[in-house]
Parts: structure tokens; sequence; C-alpha cells
């Protein structure tokens, strides 16, 4: 089996999300969201996720077959993110992926949610994908990973202390009224002003920080320091705000993963979750991965946010390295560690 | 005739059987109110070693959400993977069919100190299942730690398409909030 067909499940928070993925080939890439449900309470309600999973499931997976234009009898293999995530949330996906691969008496691959934003790169570079240093970055998680191998092989080289990256950009949309999901928003905004005008702080970047955290993340001085800003001046202009606020975030970003390509050695760069779909984070990243001569690799913006392609994808490589798959019996994990890559 | 098989994680266990007519193929169950993610695949692929099936019958519930989604994402994954029909039913009507008394009512734990219930008069359910607490579930003896019968259960009329959840989501909307 040289080229798998694997279909991949995605359930871990808002999105129900199916991907179909031959070999390296992206077939379907289908995304049912239940973000505008969630949009008046300000953040993702896990039970109203977990019901609009199980209303959109079997509707995903069908314009999924379709976009792809096989049916079930084609696929080889079954994929579903394992975990981390909302542990309602993931037992749809695990449910219905299980019911899958019984059905079709083919293979299951639980996944990990966060290698696998990694490891959806494999799908726009032909390359090979690791070694790499990885920037995960999303509403949920920011870290900075060493892949030595993406189906066997993760290490941890550090992560936020506080906030996610993504998180930050929705409390500062929330507090400046910008609706949620807040990095779009705030993206948006930033081109209206000027991103040198306000220098918010860069958590951990003190030289004490950098001996014994570097590549640790805070971004909650941060966001206190926005809320401080916002109140001292009643006459603020929204675009500086959003294009400094994010331009802290970008340049501690790069800051430490930079950093930890030089320290290792590996000269690539993946930039992974949904906040690698913000503009300022890939053009910055561009300039000084460049400079450094380290080869930047950042998914296209779609397969950024979650997608059940991703899931596809980490599935597919899985099967193509020979990697055993899951037990028929496994428990979603909804605080799965990156290092393991799945269960 | 058809062999059925039947899933049902409403409540604390996971139940699944073969049923072909009067017969029971096959019949397994594993406790554990936070197992039905393992424990379903496991009975089913137990169950398949057996026989195989042409036909699935899930309980739509009431029954603690994470759970019962569980089942419900499985039976219709499965029955579109084997290209057979899939059809939901009450779950409180398979634990009422084991209870042979002219008037009486089945609970299930609901979380949060309350129960799911439904009165059963000569082996009818009367009107819609509710959730209420228990002390103010009363008016016939009560039966609180049945589970559901999988050979009533694929015996049961209709089609329930939707999970039957009885609450809303809890959450309130930031202009809301105080």
């Amino acid at each position: 089996m040289s080229e798998p067909i694997v279909l991949g499940i995605e359930t871990s928070c808002d999105e129900t999300a199916v991907g179909i993925v031959r070999g390296r080939t992206l077939l379907a890439n289908v995304i049912a969201s239940s973000v505008e449900e969630h949009a008046r309470f300000g953040g993702v309600v896990p039970e109203i996720a977990s019901r609009a999973h199980l209303e959109a499931m079997i509707p995903t997976l069908h314009q999924a077959l379709k976009d792809s234009k096989l049916s079930l009898k084609d696929i080889d293999a079954v994929a579903v993110t394992g975990g981390p995530g909302l542990v309602g949330a993931l037992l749809v996906g695990v449910g219905s992926a299980a019911g899958l691969a019984l059905g079709l008496n083919k293979p299951i691959y639980a996944v990990n949610h966060l290698a696998a934003h990694v490891s959806v790169d494999s799908l726009t570079h032909t390359n090979p994908l690791d070694p790499t240093i990885a920037l995960l970055v999303s509403g949920g998680h920011s870290s900075l990973l060493q892949v030595e191998d993406i189906t066997g092989s993760i290490t941890k080289l550090g992560e936020t202390m506080d906030d996610a990256a993504g998180e930050a950009f929705d409390k500062i949309a929330r507090v400046m009224k910008l609706g949620f999901p807040g990095g779009p928003a705030i993206d948006s905004l930033s081109h209206e002003g000027s991103s040198t005008a306000i220098d918010f702080p860069r958590g951990l970047t003190t030289s004490n920080d950098w001996q014994i955290r570097p590549f640790d993340f805070s971004f909650s001085g941060l966001k206190t320091a926005v809320a401080r800003y916002l109140e001292a001046t009643p006459d603020y202009k929204k675009g500086d705000v959003a294009a400094s606020f994010q331009e802290a975030i970008v340049d501690v970003l790069l800051l430490k993963s930079v950093a930890a390509c030089k320290q290792t050695g590996i000269n690539s760069l993946v930039i992974a979750g949904g906040v690698a779909a913000n503009s300022r984070l890939r053009a910055v990243a561009q300039e000084r991965c460049d400079k450094a001569g380290i080869q930047l690799r950042v998914p296209s913006p779609g397969l950024c946010t979650d997608n059940g392609a991703m899931v596809a994808a980490l599935g597919s490589l899985m099967v193509s390295a020979g990697r055993t798959p899951s037990p028929v019996a496994f428990d979603a994990d909804s605080s799965l560690p990156v290092t393991t890559i799945s269960l | 005739m058809s062999k059925v098989l039947a899933i049902d994680t409403s409540t604390s266990r996971t139940s699944v059987a073969i049923i072909d007519g009067d017969r029971v193929v096959f019949s397994g169950h594993r406790d554990g109110a936070t197992a039905h993610g393992p424990s379903l695949p496991a009975l089913v692929q137990e169950a398949l070693a057996i026989s195989e099936v042409d036909e699935v019958v899930v309980g739509m519930g009431p029954g603690p959400y994470t759970g019962l989604r569980v089942g419900i994402a499985f039976a219709q994954s499965f029955a579109l993977a084997r290209e057979i029909p899939v059809r939901g039913v009450c779950s409180l009507d398979a634990i009422a069919a084991q209870v042979a008394e002219k008037d009486f009512i089945i609970t299930v734990d609901a979380r949060r100190k309350e129960v799911y219930w439904a009165r059963y008069t000569d082996g009818v359910r009367v009107g819609d299942p509710a959730v209420n607490f228990p002390a103010d579930v009363s008016g016939a003896p009560l039966h609180t730690d049945l589970f559901p019968d999988l050979q009533a259960l694929v015996k049961l009329p209709g089609n329930i398409t939707e999970p039957i959840y009885l609450r809303r989501p809890d959450a309130v909307a930031t202009a809301d909030r105080p």
C-alpha cells in the first residue's frame, strides 16, 4: 500500500471536520463549524459544540466522500483525533471513527491533535517534514516543539505559562468589543494602524528568562498592559492597539522560534495551528527565517485552523511509516501530551 | 429474519447485543459511567466475531449526554459503513419492557441530582420522558436501578432521529451576564 487512502475525523473543539487524503495528496477537507452558535457566549460552550458535532457528523462524512469522488469502501484506514480537546466533543468523533473502522473492517489510528496540526504541512510541501522545529499556536495551545519524527518522536522545548496566543487574541478582542473569535478581527484591524505606535511588553524575554526558560511563553502580562492602556486612553486608535498588540505576540513567538532553530541546529521551522493563519505572523516569519537561513513552512491558511485533513495526513504518514494502529478499545484523552503522538 | 445489532449507551452501562427474532445471538455489557468510548467498540468487535448483522437499533436516551452520543455516533457511522439501516428508539421504553406491573415509573440518573423518568400504564408510556429532582417524581411505584433490555429495544416501533436531551445547554450569553 504505497499510497494509502485515509479518512480523518476531527471534533476536539467546535469544528466537525472530515478530511480524506491519498498518500500526501488532499482529496477532501470539509468543515462544519458551530462557531456562530458560540459567538454570543464569548467562547466555545462544550455542550453546544458536542451537540453540533453529532448533528453534523454524518452529513460532513457524506460531503467529504462526495468531494473526494470516493466511497467508504475505498478507504484503507480511519484516523481520528484522540486528544487533547474537550472530552465530550472528542468522543463524538471517536465514536463515529470506531463505528466506521469496525463497519469497514479497517484499522483505526487515534492521533494527537497537536501533532496533526504540524503534520498537515506534508500536504503542502513535498520534501520531508522532519526533523524540524515546530511553533504550534492556537486558541488552546502555544508550544515550541522539536520534531525528530512526526510519527514517532516529538520533544516539547517550551510552552505558554498562562494564556495561549490565540486566547490572548480572543481576550483582547473581547475588551475592544471586536467579537469572537478575535484573531481574524484583530488581524484585519491591524492594517489600519501602526505596529510601532505602542510599545507593549514581550513576555519572558529578559536576559534571565533567556537563561532559565528560553522557549516558554507568557501572554498574561501583555493582556494586562493592553487593558490598562485602553483604560488610560479613552480615545485610543483601535488600529494602533490591534497592530501593536499583534506585533508584541508575533515578535516574541518568532524570537523564540528562531532561537530554537539555532540552538538545536535544525534549519527548518513549521508554524501550525489557528494563529498560523495570522497574516502578520506569516510575513514576519518569512523575513526572519530568510535572514537566519531557516526554511519556513506554513500550511495554507485553510489548513491552519482545525480541520480533518490534518488528521488524515498524520494517519497517512503513520500508515506509510508502518506504525501499529490503535487498539479497537482506546479512550479519548482530553489532556493528551504532545509527546504522545498516537494512542 | 434480520440480525439486528442493538446498542445502548444511555446509562452507566454500555450494552450490545445481536438479536435474531426471538433469539439472542450475542449479549454483552460493560459497566462504567465514563467508559462508553472504549467499551462500545470492544463489545461490538466481540459481537461481530460471532455473527454479521444487517440492521442497527440504538437507544436515543434520555441519558447522560457524553456517553449517549458515543452510542449514537457509533451506530450511525457503523450503519453508513455497512450500508445497512439504523433506527433510534427511546431507551426508557427498553427498560420499562422488563417490568410486568400495571402502573409504574422508570427513572435513570440524569446527573446534577436529577433523574430522567417516564410513567407506564398497562405497558404503554404515558406522555413524554421528563427530567426532575427525584423528590418531584411520584404517583406510582418507582424502578430506579434497571438497565435497558436489548431484546425489547429492537422490538420498539418507530424511529427517533434526534437524541432525547430534555435540557438546553448551560451557558449565559455575554450580553446577559451581570
